[in-house]
């Protein structure tokens, strides 16, 4: 880095010069973990660019570019959006739980006229966003132990019970565990974060008995005994586990994944996209989108520290946190430590909107990392300051 | 708050807090991806072996190969069961969506189908979803290439050509052989319950299973090995493709070469006509047997494919007992066939052989008048087999008692069943002593209270009466281990399974009779069959010329006491006398011997003898170094002149008369 040309007044509010702080090691690997998604979309889809991979690239390559774009948006814009943001997601949450469209016997989805999305899908970075900025404002003391943590502790709440309730378990649950994460972050004490350990403990127990689905019970007991029921619900746990075991050390090959090109295993293109990968370009493929994945992760987390500004480290830590979340509960589901839930494999499955909120929320770890010598103010004035 | 205050302390108090835990979770991440990949090699390098095995059994679908039956030859290599082409279509359920709708498009191609339909769905519900269900079998080349046809449009629908057991010589070998049918739910569960069961195998309609004779016995050498066609199937059990390479092939099984002669098995049957009864004929110093008829027969194939209800019933129901094979499963008194193990004894007793005996047409024993069956003046123990005069045994045979009697027919094979024999169903009989008597007749289970033995059953049992039963294959022992003298020869049917031939020689034991001894006897039944006045001579003349004869004894044994059931003459055919005949020759050099009962026919001269002839004789031409010794011109023909001379003329044998024949206690 030329320090002295960025140290120039004004300089670092340059588009170019933004550009080239944006990392591009990073992009490369985010890149290269779509690429194997792409491949093995390709693979399951009888070697064919249809139905899966040529739209799967075509999405990455469009929400990349909007990564980038984002990337250089000033940090005070996403601290000032972070409030509107949670708002606006929270409304349409309960737009679902009053309006929505039921799919699949869950009702996750809003329509306006030809667009469908998922509010919950919003509600992951927006939640991120809106306790970073609460954090921001805050004193350090606060963030420990004091009755300001109500606000972040309902913030998270709220939307989270909403989305359980459609019910999506797993988003709601990433929801619970990426605010949860920013709150460890932002300093919660550890007594606090003890106690809230012991309380999940508890509640685990008490929602599976009062709380879940049936269905979702049953996953839950398919989970502790796949061997019980290997036709019916153990079989999507069984199926993958017999493609990641059989591709061995290096894989059956491109397009020779019996189990994953004769349909046994399920959602072969989407949640369980990781025994594809497995079965047939063996433990080095599977291993390599693990590493792939820490690899993004440890560098996000390190641009995050890097940040000058309060709300920067927690966004883009947060962003992160939410992309842990999904790896290691996708891979933990997938090799059957976890009951089976709808969480996929970001970048690497098939599914445009997943993968729209994480490269939003790459677009904004890239942007702290950008910004990072931004210091922002502590009010909220910035749209004024921002409109100069 | 105040514009733009930055407290550097809150600043770096915050940042530090951060930092450390964004470590923390930084760390905490990396530790659960590295249980990620813990778990990632476990599965896929520690378990692989068990998911490759599973995988596998997924992606692929053996279709069962069944292999082909072993064949089963006579002596000279003829096939005497094999397989024949037979074109049948199946339906595959296991790829199959709506079973009606495909059965519906084959009715439309084979309208006789629609009447089956019942039967196949039951079939189908009954077969395992892995194996095919018949449709339809033995179809017309019509039939067929319309079916051919038309399959490739019906998926599930296979044509296909099969192979069908086919015993080519009808009723000859029917109870020898056996036949094969498909399988039930009792064998079903016997044979899925051994270890090597092949429950695919076993399920395949084109599966048979050995019910009776050989077929039964030598089940497993026949079967041979179901191989597989390597089929790939998706998760909806749809095949997507073969692969040839993975396919295994079937193994066959292995062919079982009987000690039977085609030739002299036909002529016996032929010689049978609609008589009732068996015929053995034996090799004297290997035990094979080369001929084993049980009359009538009945036809092996109709078993094949599932025999019809009233066609089964029919064979059932006669009383002439076709199914039942009386060579080794039905016993008969022997009568003056049993004379030879009661002179044996009487030689073994000391007594000479030249002290003469007055036959006045019967003898007293106790406080019954035994009667002989003519009378015969003084006779020598020669003489009383030539005449097969009762009155002689009846005066001797209490100087030997019944012990010894039975020992000797011990040692020569009656009362005797072989576990070495290759077919099952041997029945026992009885050679009763004076022991079997007292454990038997002691007053239970609704028998009699007499357990002493009494001098007049001596009688009885010295010319084959009373409790004595035996079974034909038993009489062919008999009169091969007499012509033989030195070992105790023991009967068998299976010469050579594949490539390996059997030597049953081996472990014969000795038999332990003075050699003088045996030549009397020996010398009694060649007057039997050679000289002026002996029972048999009339259809005992092989018309071979002066060096080939052989040497007999004819029996007839009484079914009932009739005291009670009329005349002679007017008894009905169940209860007419057995006629039955023994013999060894050639007698110079003996070979072979044989032994013929014709149940209820009358007596053994004139029904049994002109048998056994036939059978004695083919089997003298047939072998190359008697061949050499015959003189004069052979015919090779069925003499039906001597079988009808037999039975028209009579011979001088005449009925005995003792006790009758009792139901012998099961064995």
């Amino acid at each position: 880095m030329v320090q002295s040309a960025l140290s120039r007044p004004g300089q670092r509010e340059r588009y170019d010069s933004k550009i080239g702080q944006i990392d591009w090691v990073f992009v490369t690997l985010l890149a290269m973990l779509a690429g194997i998604g792409a491949l093995i979309q390709y693979s399951v889809g009888g070697m064919s660019w249809e139905p899966w991979a040529y739209s799967q690239l075509r999405n990455f390559a469009l929400f990349l570019a909007m990564a980038l774009v984002l990337a250089v948006v000033d940090l005070r814009f996403w601290l000032w959006l972070a409030y509107p943001s949670y708002a606006v997601s929270l409304i349409l949450l309960i737009l679902v739980e009053l309006i929505g469209d039921t799919r699949m016997g869950a009702q996750r989805w809003l329509e306006f006229g030809p667009i469908s999305f998922q509010p919950s899908e919003f509600m992951k970075l927006a939640i991120v966003l809106a306790l970073a900025r609460f954090y921001h404002e805050r004193k350090p003391e606060d963030a420990n132990w004091s009755f300001w943590l109500l606000v972040p502790a309902l913030m998270i709440a709220v939307p989270s019970a909403l989305v359980m309730h459609q019910p999506d378990l797993g988003t709601g649950m990433l929801i619970l565990l990426t605010g949860g994460a920013v709150m460890v972050l932002a300093g919660l004490n550890w007594k606090a974060i003890a106690g809230a350990g012991l309380m999940g403990a508890i509640s685990v127990p008490l929602a599976y008995f009062f709380v879940l689905h049936d269905y979702q019970r049953n996953r839950i007991l398919t989970f502790l005994n796949p061997e019980g029921d290997p036709s019916g619900e153990g079989y999507h746990i069984l199926q993958s586990k017999i493609a990641m075991g059989s591709g061995g050390l290096l894989g059956k090959g491109l397009g020779l994944g019996s189990q994953s090109q004769l349909n046994f295993l399920p959602e072969k293109h989407t949640d369980f996209i990781m025994a594809a990968v497995s079965e047939e370009l063996g433990m080095v493929g599977g291993a390599m989108v693990l590493l792939l994945s820490g690899t993004i992760i440890i560098m996000a987390l390190r641009m995050a520290a890097l940040s000058h500004s309060h709300f920067g480290r927690l966004a883009a830590s947060g962003a992160i946190a939410t992309y842990a979340c999904y790896v290691l509960i996708n891979g933990a589901m997938v090799m059957g430590l976890f009951p089976v839930v709808g969480i996929p494999m970001p970048l690497v499955s098939y599914g445009g909107s997943v993968m729209l909120t994480v490269m939003a929320g790459f677009g904004l770890i890239l942007g702290v990392k950008v910004h990072r010598y931004q210091e922002l103010p502590k009010q909220s004035s910035m749209l004024a300051n921002l409109m100069e | 708050m105040p514009e733009m205050s930055i407290v550097f302390n809150d600043i770096n108090k915050s940042q530090g807090v951060f930092t450390r835990r964004a470590f923390l979770i930084g760390g905490l991440t990396a530790l659960g991806l590295f249980a990620l990949g813990t778990r990632l090699a476990h599965l896929q390098i520690v378990q692989g072996g068990k998911y490759s095995t599973l995988s596998a059994r997924n992606q692929f679908n053996f279709r069962v190969i069944p292999p082909p039956r072993g064949d089963i030859l006579d002596r000279h290599g003829r096939v005497i069961a094999g397989n024949r082409p037979s074109f049948r279509v199946m339906i595959e359920t296991n790829e199959v969506k709506d079973i009606n709708s495909t059965l519906d498009q084959v009715a439309y191609i084979l309208p006789q189908t629609v009447a089956m339909r019942r039967r196949i769905l039951r079939d189908i519900n009954q077969n395992k979803r892995s194996v095919p269900t018949l449709i339809a079998g033995d179809l017309s080349w019509e039939d067929f290439s319309k079916v051919s046809l038309y399959a490739a449009d019906i998926p599930g629908v296979v044509a296909d050509m099969d192979q069908l057991r086919a015993y080519h010589h009808g009723g000859a070998f029917s109870h020898v052989v056996g036949y094969v049918s498909k399988i039930n739910a009792a064998d079903m569960k016997v044979e899925g319950e051994k270890p090597d069961a092949d429950i695919n195998l076993l399920h395949h309609p084109s599966f048979r299973i050995g019910k009776q004779g050989i077929e039964k016995s030598h089940d497993n050498i026949l079967r041979g090995t179901a191989g597989g066609n390597k089929m790939e199937v998706d998760a909806g059990g749809k095949v997507v493709g073969e692969d040839g390479d993975g396919s295994i092939a079937a193994m066959p099984g292995a062919d079982v070469t009987l000690t039977l002669d085609l030739d002299i098995q036909n002529r016996a049957l032929e010689a049978f006509g609609t008589d009732s009864g068996s015929a053995v004929m034996m090799n004297i110093h290997t035990g094979e047997i080369i001929c084993m008829v049980s009359a009538p027969s009945f036809d092996p194939n109709l078993f094949v494919s599932g025999i019809p209800t009233k066609a089964y019933r029919l064979l059932a129901d006669y009383e002439r007992k076709p199914l039942l094979d009386k060579s080794v499963g039905s016993t008969f008194a022997p009568g003056s066939t049993f004379k030879m193990a009661t002179a044996l004894a009487i030689l073994d007793a000391g007594i000479n052989p030249e002290e003469q005996v007055f036959c006045r047409g019967g003898y007293q024993v106790g406080n019954r008048f035994f009667r002989c069956h003519g009378v015969h003046g003084s006779v020598n123990m020669r003489n009383a087999h030539k005449f097969s005069c009762d009155t002689y045994f009846y005066s001797m045979c209490n100087r030997a008692g019944v012990d010894r009697i039975a020992k000797f027919a011990g040692k020569l094979g009656l009362g005797h069943t072989w576990d070495g024999f290759e077919i099952d169903g041997q029945k026992r009989g009885l050679i009763p002593t004076e022991q079997w008597k007292r454990d038997y007749f002691n007053g239970t289970k609704g028998r009699a209270n007499d357990p002493k033995w009494h001098p007049g059953e001596t009688a009885s049992v010295a010319i084959g009466q009373g409790y004595v039963h035996v079974s034909p294959l038993q009489l062919a022992v008999y009169a091969s281990r007499i012509a033989n003298g030195m070992k105790a020869v023991e009967p068998h049917l299976v010469r050579q399974i594949g490539d390996k031939v059997i030597d049953h020689t081996k472990d014969f034991a000795d038999l332990g009779i003075p050699k003088a001894h045996l030549d009397i006897v020996r010398g009694g039944m060649w007057a039997v069959s050679n000289e002026p006045g002996g029972t048999g001579r009339t259809n005992s003349q092989l018309d071979l010329g002066p060096n080939i004869t052989i040497s007999g004894k004819t029996g007839t044994a009484q079914v009932i006491d009739y005291a009670k059931a009329g005349t002679r003459k007017a008894a009905d055919w169940m209860h007419k006398d057995h006629g039955l005949f023994v013999c060894f020759g050639p007698s110079d050099a003996p070979k072979y011997a044989c032994a013929v009962v014709v149940e209820h026919g009358v007596a053994g001269g004139r029904f049994a003898a002109p048998k056994a002839r036939e059978i004695m004789r083919l089997a003298m031409i047939k072998d190359p170094e008697i061949q050499k010794r015959i003189v004069g011109p052979v015919s090779t023909a069925l003499d039906t002149a001597a079988l009808a001379r037999g039975e028209a003329a009579g011979a001088s044998d005449m009925p005995n008369e003792g006790q009758p024949a009792e139901t012998p206690p099961a064995d």
